[in-house]
Parts: structure tokens; sequence; C-alpha cells
């Protein structure tokens, strides 16, 4: 579905990643883990064209992403959402959907993937009229979410889910998150790293900028290094 | 006296609210300031006086073409001068202002110094409240004006194209995440922004003549509404537009006609003593 290979990435004149390669298939759920400044973002920015790679490859579903624009690979059936949540704080729940919607392949089916999101996450449904800045620091992240679904996506990024929220809400979340439609692929950057770990199969590790580690999120899980220096145990 | 001044306020009000409101649409979307906003308003003016007057053109489609043609100049300004200036809105303002005195120049040579008037679309006036004679050509001016405010609030509010309008001027790299060409979207909001200059040039002309540097005071007085308002409000730029207009009329009416433009500044100065981001502005923007 998802391969990259050997990508070198710069913010300005500074690089953040060296040579990162990275496999997601059709259906998976894979976690990217690594502290804060690892590159994390940064590789998701190199997936949805905002920051495009100098050198390597970025593939999705066999075909090169270079030279395209974020808008153009959203059309391609990747969706994101950000670190921060970045809702439309001026329009309302409905609108910061409706907004998800704008790619052609989402569009045609609005209504109905309307629905899909507002049964993921009720809480929408009653917020449905109301501004998004408005919004609990949570709900806004379940609207960010749902925002992402409505373009229907094949690939979804999830840039740090539980930033800023509180545990039972992050819980309820990745809880919603597991009953999500099958078809879609999800590709999870976290520093939570219990919580990516727990609801991914596979996991790479990001530090400073380079791949060190990849594997079965269970192997990894029980990893005495990385319970160490990522859990604290 | 007084609902004389008031009618005049309101029809006033409505261009420069009019006015306002493109000003508004390109500063919030594209962070851009175009300083030849009142030269395009006049360009739409000199083309449906030339349209009617020269060529013999009924008023509405002189009105209709002048309005879609300075709305493709502007496509033509923004792909030309603004797009390669993104990311530093000094250049674009320097580049506009250059602009507005180009246009003044040329206006000056090809149409010379003399007011020009394109054809009234109705003539004779209307008795209002019973009080006063009032002329049917501004009131045609403002129900003329308000419609085309309430269209640009329905586009604004109801469509796909306001939507991603309203989304990208609060967040343009996410909106552009969420598969909006803001790229194109830039250059049609430009040539909008100028259409709706355009539009408020082709309502008042028939009232106020136009002459190559009668747009300045408008484009001015469209800069303040903005302000007043609150940057990037569409109901700022209404109810701005209206306050100005008003002020305006209402002090020429009972203080004196000179200090007109005086008035609005005294406003201005008021509101953002008090309200610094504006009327409808949000504090942090």
């Amino acid at each position: 579905m998802l391969e990259i290979s050997g990508i070198d990435v710069f913010r300005g004149e500074t690089q953040v990643l060296w040579e990162v390669s990275l496999k997601v298939r059709p259906g998976e759920r894979v976690a990217i883990l690594g502290s804060n400044g690892a590159g994390k973002s940064s590789l998701l920015a190199a997936i949805t064209g905002t920051l495009p790679p100098q050198r390597g490859t970025i593939t999705f579903k066999g075909a090169p992403l270079a030279g395209l624009k974020p808008y153009q690979i959203t059309q391609l059936g990747v969706a994101l959402v950000p670190e921060g949540r970045r809702v439309y704080r001026d329009m309302t729940a409905s609108e910061n959907l409706e907004m998800g919607a704008y790619p052609r392949r989402g569009r045609s089916q609005l209504h109905r993937t309307m629905e899909q999101v507002l049964r993921i996450f009720p809480v929408l449904d009653e917020r449905k009229h109301q501004v998004a800045g408005t919004l609990s620091g949570g709900e806004q992240q379940m609207l960010a979410i749902g925002r992402a679904l409505m373009s229907r996506p094949e690939l979804l990024l999830i840039d740090e889910l539980s930033l800023g929220l509180a545990p039972v809400i992050t819980k309820e979340i990745y809880r919603a998150l597991a009953g999500l439609v099958e078809e879609t692929t999800i590709l999870l950057v976290e520093q939570n790293v219990e919580q990516a770990l727990h609801h991914s199969q596979r996991a790479y590790i990001l530090e400073s900028g380079r791949m060190t580690r990849n594997g079965p999120s269970a192997e990894l899980m029980a990893d005495d290094d990385i319970r160490r220096a990522y859990l604290g145990l | 006296m007084f609902a004389l001044a008031g009618m005049n306020g309101l029809v006033i009000g409505a261009i420069y609210a009019l006015a306002a409101l493109g000003v508004s649409l390109v500063v919030g979307i594209m962070n851009v300031i175009n300083f030849a906003h009142g030269e395009l308003y006049i360009l739409a003016g000199y083309f449906s006086y030339l349209f009617a007057n020269a060529f013999g053109m009924n008023f509405a489609l002189a009105m209709t073409l002048a309005v879609a043609l300075v709305f493709l100049f502007g496509l033509l300004i923004e792909y030309t001068l603004i797009r390669p200036t993104y990311g530093n809105d000094m250049y674009s303002l320097i580049l506009t202002f250059i602009l507005s005195i180009v246009l003044q120049n040329a206006y000056l040579l090809i149409f010379g110094p003399y007011p020009n008037k394109p054809p009234n679309w109705v003539g004779g006036s209307t008795l209002i409240l019973g009080s006063f004679y009032y002329g049917n050509q501004r009131l045609a001016a403002l129900i003329a004006g308000s419609a085309v405010i309430t269209l640009v609030f329905l586009v604004i509010k109801k469509t796909w194209f306001g939507r991603i309008i309203r989304a990208t001027s609060q967040d343009r790299e996410m909106a552009e995440l969420n598969g909006v060409n803001t790229k194109r979207l830039n250059m049609l909001s430009f040539g909008l922004g100028c259409a709706l200059a355009a539009a408020a040039g082709v309502i008042l002309a028939p009232i106020f003549p136009v002459t190559p540097t009668a747009g300045v005071p408008v484009a001015l007085t469209a800069f303040v509404v903005v302000v007043l308002g609150g940057m990037g409000s569409l109901w700022g730029c209404v109810i701005g537009g209206l306050i100005i207009g008003l002020v305006e009329n209402f002090g020429a009416a009972y203080i004196s006609t000179a200090y007109k433009q005086v008035f609005s500044f005294i406003i201005l100065i008021l509101v953002l003593l008090s309200r610094p981001s504006g009327l409808f502005g949000r504090r942090e923007a």
C-alpha cells in the first residue's frame, strides 16, 4: 500500500530524516514511535506532500508520489489527522466534516460517510451545529479523525492522537478506531508508546531522524531495551 | 433632512460594504492587500460607460460584461504580479500600489480628466414615507447593492466554494491537506475580490460619475470598513460599511460636507480604542 525507501527530508536547511524506509501493507495498523523531535511528524509531512523528500522514493498503491501536491495526494486516498487537531475553529462541527469530504472520492458519498462517522463518534452528532473552537480537546480530536475519514481514505495517517488528552478520552478514541472499517489502513505516530504498541500490529522506531528498529508490536512490547527506554519500566 | 441623509447613507453604505467585502476576501484568504482595489472599481465604471454609451449596449449587459472583464483582469493580476510574491506581503503591497498609479494615469490618457457617466437604469423619483422625493436610480443602486451582498453571503455560507474559502482563510495548510488546490483558489478569490470592487463600481457609476482618481477615496474607505468591521469578518464589512456610510452622510448634512471623510476616521479611532480587533474581529487572528 505504502512504500517508503531511503528518503532524506529537510526542513529548510536542516536535515530531519536520514534514509528512512518503511512499508505498510493493506489493512495493516503500523505505529511509528520515537521521542519528541525524532522526525515522526516530518515523516508524515513527507507522505502527505507538505515536505517532499530530497532523495528516495515514496510510492502509494504502486504509484510514486514525487512531484504531487498535498491536495493531489489527498485525492489519491491519503488522509491526515494532524498534530494539534487543527479543526476549522470558526466552522461548525458538521461543516468541518463536510470539508473532509471535499476530495472527489468523498463528496459523492458525503451523507453515507457522515452517518458512519457520527455512528463512530456519537458525541459529534450532539455537537453538530456547534462551532468547532468551542468543543473540548477530545471532541476536537474526534472531529479531526472524523474529518479525515470523510474523504474515505485508504490510508489514514494519525499524528499524536493522545497529545493533550486525558487518558480516559485517549482510550475511548482508540477503542473507536479499533472498530473502524476494515479496509482503512492506519499509520500511527505516537509519543504514547504503550497505547501505540497496543493498537498496532507492527511498529517502527525513529531516533533522531533514523529508523533504528522495527518489528511486530507484541515483540517490541516485550523487549527489555524498549521497555526501559520508552515505557519507563 | 434626517431621512434624506439616512437614505444617502444607506446607498453609499451598501456600496462601501460591497467594496470592503472584496478587500476582506482577498486579505482573509491570501493575506494580500490590493492597493489597486479602487482603480478596479473605477475600471468597471469606465467599462460600463464605454459599452453603454459608445457601443450602445443595454445597461444591464454593459454592467455584467464590465464585471466579468474586471474579474478576468483580476485573474491576470494574480497570475502575473501577485503569485511570485507569496511569502512576502510587502512585495504585493508595493506592486499593487504601483499598479494603481499606472492605471490612474492610463485612465487619464484614455478617458481624460472629465467625469464620465454611464446611463441611468431608471428615471424619476419616488416619494419616501410621504416626506421627500428620492431618486429612483439611487433606490435601484441600494437594491442592486443589497442583492449582490446577499448573493455573496449565500455563496460563502452555502456552497462548496464558500466552504473552502472559509476553511482556507482559517488554516491554509490544512485546507490543502483536505484536497483544496489553494493556488487555484488564490487566483479565483483574487478575481472575485476584483469583481466585487467592479460590482460596486458599476452600481455607483451612474450616481457618482467616474474620473481617473475617483477610486481612491472609495478604496480608502473600503480599507477603513474592513479594519472597523474586523479583519476577515463578512458581517463586519456590511455593518462597518453601513456605519461609515451613515456617519459620513449625517456628518455632511448636519456639520460640514468638507469634513465628510474625517467623520469615518473619527469613528474608526473610537472603535479601535475600545475594540482593537474591530467590531466583529477575533481577538487573536
